[in-house]
């Protein structure tokens, strides 16, 4: 628990909240303000629309410890208001409410928007107004409502900006220190001296470091089709190595080390008859998951081929995933005569549990041709290096292509990428 | 829809944002919130410490030198669009900011955050790509900066190490002749686009600048240095086309077209200014 103070409609509250607690529920529970309406819950679909410092904002995504210190005003709080009184009487006439479900938060918004511009058409009112959903689909009579008010916006007594301090950041921002700016020099100068500690301390796992991936080789990978079927998505990947198929072939074939080449990749131990234990650790953007799991190696020889198959779980999300990486090395012929080898990688995976409605994502391609990027650079790295050189691990959000399903969910809100149908 | 228990720490000072951050290897960045918001409440999400960066003064400065304003990360998109700001822009920033999603998210979401998410759809990664503005960077092992286009990395990922914090954005000063245009097509205005259109040219400065944004990946940086156009406005749209095509959009005739849209639709803006 938290303690908080804050301002709500003009009167001061202490509270304590758990900081998971948003702004929405907090009204609505603890100080049983229920004009604030829930709706989507992640920033859609403005039903709960509030102001914060005088400007409008979604409370379902604004927690409530953020606002210690704030000036919070709900649809309970526009009593006294003259443009709310207009607003009111103006979507009573035009017929611009049917449940009422929206119509805190539309309120809210239109005498925001009304406040801060005037003269627009009915047009640019639905434009500035398309952050606010109405499941009744009432529109109509909304935008007539607000057109109406707008029509007579100089003839009305606007309310006056704040007397507040111009506030560029997230309110209610930093609060006035004298002692701020000195403390922050200090301190930094602090962390500085501390350095490369601070950092290994961390227990995140060190990705690629961009010096170092910058000082080598760029291997280009060529990513082929994608598809899916039968709950399993497969695609090729092809990129050339500057070093003779045997050496290649003596470093893909012992599993370990491949492994450590395969950014997120972790081995619980040897490898005991082809199979080892692991994990392989996803980050995708603020996502993180972990599949903890099983693999087995198979190495064909004769044929410069090895087949690597795992099937794992995630803890947190509870999905399982599992999949195949099939490579063959090919001898080439380089333009001076040299050595190469071009290694022809086939991978397929399949998810179930709450991450099973993966599907063919657009973005695929993207993310495992940068996958397939690291790996070759990771694996050109150990073979130009001195035997038993090791190479930092590397953190990679790529794998995390199934996340693409998770995100599927925020459609249209968070991200568009997340947003698009699996097509 | 609520998202897992999490510690919170509202640190007043980046240096100590920057301790918590590297001390805790499940902690996570909260700025506006915007994103981070529903993707916590769909449990997408979850951290043990929530580390509120907006009360430190110094992530919403605006500093000016002769070449460049700096704007601290926790910006809103509110502020730019309110021209709040010292503008280096000619008023293309305050532009931009006001077709990112609605209101009442833009006077929370910041540009912060909004980079160091890296939706490849975010309208702030193409503009400021088009714009040449870099990143600075604070972490436990010091200073850094960098340019937008090299920051991002792909889809959700950037050159952000675990223990850094992006403290502002260095946005270079247009000349006063110089024309700025942004296109964002999409179904519903204020979702993120389907394609992005952003185009500078700044004779004076000698850049020619054109991005395809909204792309599956990083948005496509066009220029006379990567693509056969020269300085003179507008550009040829073949040139601009093939060179879309070579960058990934030739397989998906509709990416491809609506791209090129996108890309004409804001050279007309540009040119009208
Ligand atoms: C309904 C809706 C519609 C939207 N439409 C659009 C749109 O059309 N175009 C568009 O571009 N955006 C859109 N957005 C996203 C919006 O712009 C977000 O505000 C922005 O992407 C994230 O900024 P934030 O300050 O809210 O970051 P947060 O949500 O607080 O953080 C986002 C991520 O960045 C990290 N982070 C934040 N600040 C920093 C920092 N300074 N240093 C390091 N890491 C940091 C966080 O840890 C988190 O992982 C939309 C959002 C919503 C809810
Ligand atoms: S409930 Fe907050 S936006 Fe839908
Ligand atoms: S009136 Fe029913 S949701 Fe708008």
């Amino acid at each position: 628990m938290t303690a908080i103070t804050l301002t709500v409609n003009g009167q001061s509250v202490n509270a304590q909240v758990t900081p998971r607690t948003h702004l929405a529920d907090f009204l609505r529970e603890h100080l049983l303000l229920t004009g604030t309406h829930i709706g989507c819950e992640h920033g859609i679909c403005g039903a709960c629309t509030v102001e914060i410092n005088g400007e409008i904002a979604r409370s379902c995504i604004t927690y409530a410890v953020a606002c210690d210190g704030a000036e919070v005003r709900t649809i309970e709080g526009f009593d006294d208001d003259d443009l709310m009184a207009r607003l009111r009487q103006a979507f009573s006439e035009a017929h611009a409410l049917q449940c009422g479900y929206c119509t805190p938060g539309m309120m809210i918004a239109a005498r925001d928007l009304i406040r801060r511009k005037g003269g627009l058409t009915g047009a640019q009112i639905r434009t500035e107004m398309s952050g606010n959903l109405c499941r009744c689909t009432g529109y109509v009579g909304i935008v007539r409502a607000i057109e109406r008010v707008m029509l007579a916006r100089p003839t009305l007594s606007l309310p006056t900006a704040s007397p507040r301090k111009p506030q560029l950041g997230p309110a209610p921002g930093p609060q006035p220190s004298g002692s701020t700016a000195a403390e922050t020099k200090a301190q930094s100068a602090t962390v500085r001296l501390k350095d490369a500690s601070a950092g290994a301390k961390t227990g995140t796992t060190p990705r690629l470091s961009a010096g170092s991936a910058k000082k080598r080789r760029r291997i280009k990978v060529e990513t082929g089709s994608v598809e899916a079927s039968g709950g399993a998505t497969r695609l090729t990947q092809a990129f050339v190595l500057e070093h003779p198929r045997v050496e290649v072939w003596r470093l893909m074939a012992d599993a370990e080390a491949v492994a450590r080449c395969i950014p997120g990749m972790h081995l619980d131990g040897p490898l005991v008859d082809g199979r080892a234990a692991g994990r392989m650790e996803i980050a995708l953007g603020p996502i993180k998951a972990s599949f903890a799991g099983e693999g087995l190696v198979v190495s064909f020889p004769n044929e410069f081929r090895q087949v690597i198959t795992g099937a794992g779980g995630d803890r947190k999300s509870g999905s399982s995933a599992s999949g195949e990486v099939a490579y063959r090395l090919r001898e080439e012929v380089g333009p001076a005569g040299e050595d190469l080898t071009r290694v022809e990688v086939e991978l397929s995976y399949s998810l179930t549990g709450p991450l099973a409605q993966f599907s063919r994502s657009n973005l695929v391609r993207d993310l495992v041709s940068r996958v397939g990027e690291n790996f070759a650079q990771n694996l050109d790295a150990r073979l130009s290096m001195p035997d038993g050189a090791e190479i930092a691990p590397a953190r990679l959000g790529a794998a995390s292509l199934m996340w693409r399903v998770a995100v599927d969910r925020i459609r249209a809100g968070v991200s568009k990428i997340l947003g698009r149908p699996p097509s | 829809m609520k998202p897992v228990a999490f510690d919170y720490e509202r640190p007043r000072t980046l240096a100590e944002a920057v301790r918590l951050l590297s001390t805790n290897a499940d902690a996570k960045i909260l700025a506006g919130g915007q994103t981070l918001g529903p993707m916590l409440n769909l449990r997408l999400v979850q951290p043990t410490l929530i580390i509120d960066i907006t009360r430190i003064a110094e992530l919403t400065r605006v500093e000016e030198d002769g070449e460049a304003v700096t704007l601290g990360a926790c910006v809103t998109h509110a502020s730019i669009e309110d021209q709040k700001i010292v503008d280096p822009s000619n008023g293309f920033l305050a532009e931009v900011a006001h077709g990112i999603a609605y209101r009442a998210v833009r006077t929370r979401g910041t540009i912060g955050g909004s980079l160091a998410h890296a939706d490849p759809a975010a309208d702030w990664l193409s503009c400021l790509m088009a714009l040449g503005a870099e990143v600075l960077l604070t972490g436990a092992r010091g200073k850094r900066r960098i340019g937008v286009a090299d920051f991002m990395r792909g889809a959700l990922d950037t050159e952000l190490e675990p223990d850094e914090i992006m403290d502002g954005v260095r946005i270079p000063k247009l000349s006063k002749k110089a024309r700025a245009g942004f296109a964002k097509i999409c179904r519903k205005s204020g979702e993120f686009a389907d394609a992005i259109g952003a185009v500078l040219h700044d004779p004076e400065r000698g850049v020619l600048r054109l991005v395809a944004g909204a792309t599956q990946g990083r948005p496509i940086i066009i220029d006379p240095a990567t693509c056969p156009i020269d300085m003179n406005f507008p550009p040829p749209l073949g040139p601009v086309r093939k060179k879309l095509e070579q960058s990934g959009l030739a397989a998906d005739v509709y990416e491809l077209n609506i791209h090129m849209a996108a890309i004409a639709r804001a050279l007309d803006k540009a040119h009208a200014q």
